[in-house]
């Protein structure tokens, strides 16, 4: 008897029919309107396109920060209402305790949900390890580089153990040159520790690169515009024909803000 | 290299110092002032002479010691007070809608009116004086550190948020550290400000301190006593501004800029 | 008469160091008249202390910059920037933030006039002359900027890393932008980046900086006709062969 192997495709983040509203003198205005969409477990899903503040209340809605005015969110099976532990967030500007060490801000999370010392400095030393910063344990954020600094805050956030990471443009204030490092580590460090993550990012070649899905979306009010899958082989080329390809193909879809 | 600085900041410290000695001596002898203010040499040596032979019924260093006995630990007790309403204030919009219009009646009032009041509830002993030291800690404490944790960066406090941190917790772990560099302002300011009231406090029935020096000072027409008494205020009150300094660096070295 | 042969910019020899430090070692290029020319390194090479010792902001320990054969002189030479982070002045308007430098050199109110209609006109904001900055979107800022670097009619501009926060179509607008007003003007441009692919999309010629204490460790010429395309083969050769030479990561 041959039994048939079912195949578990477990959805990890799911949300219909969200809209965000804001009331103004002129009446609703829409910053979001009527995204559903669906990311399966440890799929790496980007968020892209122009403009600055609709992806990114996007994606707190989508992890709890804020709510939305309508519609409902659901990770891992249970609906999201407030920010918790099983989602994590890298913001892109710098939030790192500045009065705790390297240590102390990645053992933060098990640090206040009770976690007893041993096994939190245990873990945390694991992802410090992990995102390449061996030797800075004790050292305070005002010592650490950009670069260094986003680490961190994977560390800070992979450390709780979340179910979902999400991650809002956390190389938007680096360089070029450093911004390429922080991918490559990114791509190695989600490839060690595989989550599901949602990223949001207006650089089309860190979408490309990062993306096992791109989301394309309008600004003003958000909608999704279109889906991409991305299927290249990792680690990715930035200068092969069809990165270019698929590079050029997403950005003429893109809505023109100007 | 950072040697270097301190040692160049402390050099110039010295000469500034040396020069105003030097204009004021210059003045005092080559001017109309020397009629009215004595020498810079003249204040110095009757300085150090109090230091052996009494200034009333105390020596200098009694004196010290006297006027830091009422000032130290009612600055400490007016701080704490000060912290613990500050930081209230600033995070808990409630506790600042009933405290803030109250404050802002009372700290436009400088010690030296509260010395009726004071006396009225605490007699003329020295329950009056520590009161107006109490205040003066009080006041410039809650205000700095009312505006630190007012200022606590939102961003941080949503990672807490995110991180699992209960609203308790987002209260001990993040909004009382990143008060800390605006408690320490209030701590320094605060103390300059206690030690300063020391004057007024000591005019309140008393017969040693360094206020008293002063104070006493003008019953008799004595300039160079005076002046005594203030550059035992003066110096007093900056070695104790070094001290918190020290201590600040020591707790807040995350926030001085990268090495 | 100035023509595209003249050598407008001469280095010799650039040599900074801040106490033992050696940022800048014996640096010698030259950049021709109206040329583009790029400025690409690793992170950290340096870029910006070169810019700054280009511009006097520092004094080189050592070495020689000349402008039109004659020492660099910020009072002789009409030299304008455009830096990181450049901001307009919030509280001023569109109008009176660009004829703010010709107001500091003391030009004349007729003379003023002209250059800023020019110029706006040039950049496409003369209906909005009159709106303050916090009105406008960051393309239109960003044209505010450029607005305010050429009405001085500049013979050499010099820019850091201009456009590395935006949005990469804002980006690609830009740079066309740029090179068009530069075609028109005929200013030469020294234009610093960490961006490979922006250097590769603007530049006549490419200057490759080593890490610190940086050196000039190639110079590239862009034979590349325009209008470019980032998918060209030729296009991503370049790009590849400068990423080569700086890749540290």
């Amino acid at each position: 008897m041959q039994v048939e192997q079912e195949r578990h495709i477990k959805t990890a983040v799911k949300c219909e029919g969200i809209s965000k509203t804001f009331e103004t003198k002129r009446g609703k205005t829409y910053v979001i309107e009527e995204v559903s969409l669906e990311v399966i477990e440890n799929e790496f899903v980007v968020l892209f396109g122009p403009g600055q503040c609709g992806k990114t209340t996007l994606l707190n809605i989508l992890a709890g920060l804020i709510p939305p005015t309508k519609g409902m969110v659901v990770v891992n099976g249970k609906p999201v209402i407030s920010p918790g532990p099983e989602r994590g967030f890298v913001f892109q500007s710098v939030s790192l305790f500045p009065w705790l060490t390297v240590m102390g801000n990645v053992e933060y999370g098990p640090k206040v949900r009770g976690i007893d010392k041993e096994t939190r400095q245990k873990k945390a030393q694991y992802y410090i390890d992990l995102v390449g910063l061996k030797g800075f344990e004790n050292a305070y954020p005002n010592q650490l580089s950009g670069g260094m600094k986003q680490r961190v805050g994977i560390a800070r956030a992979y450390c709780n153990e979340p179910v979902v990471m999400f991650l809002d443009e956390p190389f938007g204030a680096l360089d070029a040159q450093t911004r390429y490092l922080m991918q490559e580590e990114l791509i190695r460090i989600w490839e060690t520790e595989k989550r599901t993550v949602l990223f949001v990012t207006n650089n089309i070649e860190e979408a490309v690169y990062l993306a096992d899905r791109i989301i394309l979306l309008t600004n003003s009010p958000v909608r999704i515009k279109k889906e991409f899958v991305i299927d290249l082989p990792r680690p990715r080329d930035y200068t092969s024909e069809d990165f270019l390809l698929l590079r050029n193909t997403i950005t003429k879809m893109m809505d023109k803000t100007l | 290299m950072i040697v270097n600085k301190r040692v160049q900041s402390s050099a110039a410290a010295a000469v500034s110092i040396f020069m105003f000695l030097l204009i004021w001596h210059l003045a005092t002898r080559f001017s109309e002032l020397g009629n009215i203010l004595p020498s810079p040499i003249e204040v110095l040596t009757a300085f150090f002479v109090g230091f052996v032979v009494p200034v009333g019924t105390h020596t200098m260093f009694v004196h010290i010691v006297w006027s830091l006995s009422r000032v130290i630990p009612f600055y400490i007790l007016g701080s704490a007070v000060g912290i613990v309403l500050g930081i209230t204030m600033g995070w808990y919009p409630k506790a600042e809608a009933v405290f803030r219009p109250i404050f802002e009646i009372i700290r436009p009032i400088p010690p030296l009116a509260w010395i009726p009041i004071s006396i009225v509830w605490f007699g003329i002993g020295e329950g009056s004086k520590w009161f107006l030291i109490f205040l003066a800690a009080f006041i410039t404490v809650t205000m700095n550190v009312y505006t630190g944790a007012k200022v606590v960066d939102p961003v941080i406090v949503r990672c807490a948020r995110m991180l699992g941190a209960n609203e308790r917790q987002i209260f001990t772990t993040i909004v009382l550290p990143s008060s800390v560099p605006f408690i320490f302002a209030g701590l320094q300011v605060g103390l300059s400000s206690s030690w300063a009231t020391v004057v007024a406090a000591e005019m309140i029935r008393s017969s040693e301190g360094v206020g008293w020096i002063i104070i006493s000072s003008l019953d008799v027409n004595d300039t160079v006593q005076t002046l005594i008494g203030i550059v035992g205020i003066g110096t007093v009150g900056y070695v104790l501004a070094i001290i918190i300094r020290g201590i600040e660096s020591k707790l807040c070295k995350w926030n001085k800029r990268g090495i | 008469m100035q023509n595209r042969d003249n050598i407008k910019i001469k280095v010799s020899n650039l040599t900074k160091k801040f106490g033992d430090l050696l940022v800048l070692d014996n640096v010698s290029f030259e950049v021709r008249n109206r040329e583009f020319l790029c400025v690409v390194g690793p992170t950290g090479c340096g870029k910006t202390t070169f810019l700054n010792t280009l511009t006097k902001l520092y004094e080189p320990t050592s070495g020689e910059i000349l402008v039109n054969n004659e020492p660099v002189d910020l009072k002789r030479h009409n030299i304008s920037y455009i830096f990181q982070e450049e901001s307009t002045m919030p509280w001023l308007t569109v109008e009176k933030n660009v004829s703010f430098s010709l107001e500091i050199k003391r030009k004349t109110r007729a003379e003023i006039k002209k250059s800023v209609e020019e110029v706006l006109e040039m950049v496409g904001l003369t209906k909005f002359r009159h709106y303050y900055p916090n009105e406008l979107s960051s393309s239109m800022l960003q044209r505010v900027v450029i607005a305010r670097a050429f009405v001085t009619k500049p013979e050499l501009l010099l820019m850091d890393e201009p456009y590395g926060q935006l949005d990469i179509e804002l980006r690609f607008k830009l740079e066309d932008e740029l090179l068009r007003i530069w075609k028109q003007t005929g200013t030469t441009v020294v234009f610093i980046t960490h961006n490979i692919e922006e250097a590769v999309y603007l530049s006549e010629r490419i200057l490759v900086l080593s890490l610190k204490p940086s050196k000039v460790k190639k110079e590239l010429v862009n034979h590349l006709p325009r209008p470019r395309n980032i998918i060209d083969k030729d296009f991503v050769t370049l790009r590849n062969q400068v990423t080569e030479l700086i890749k540290w990561w």
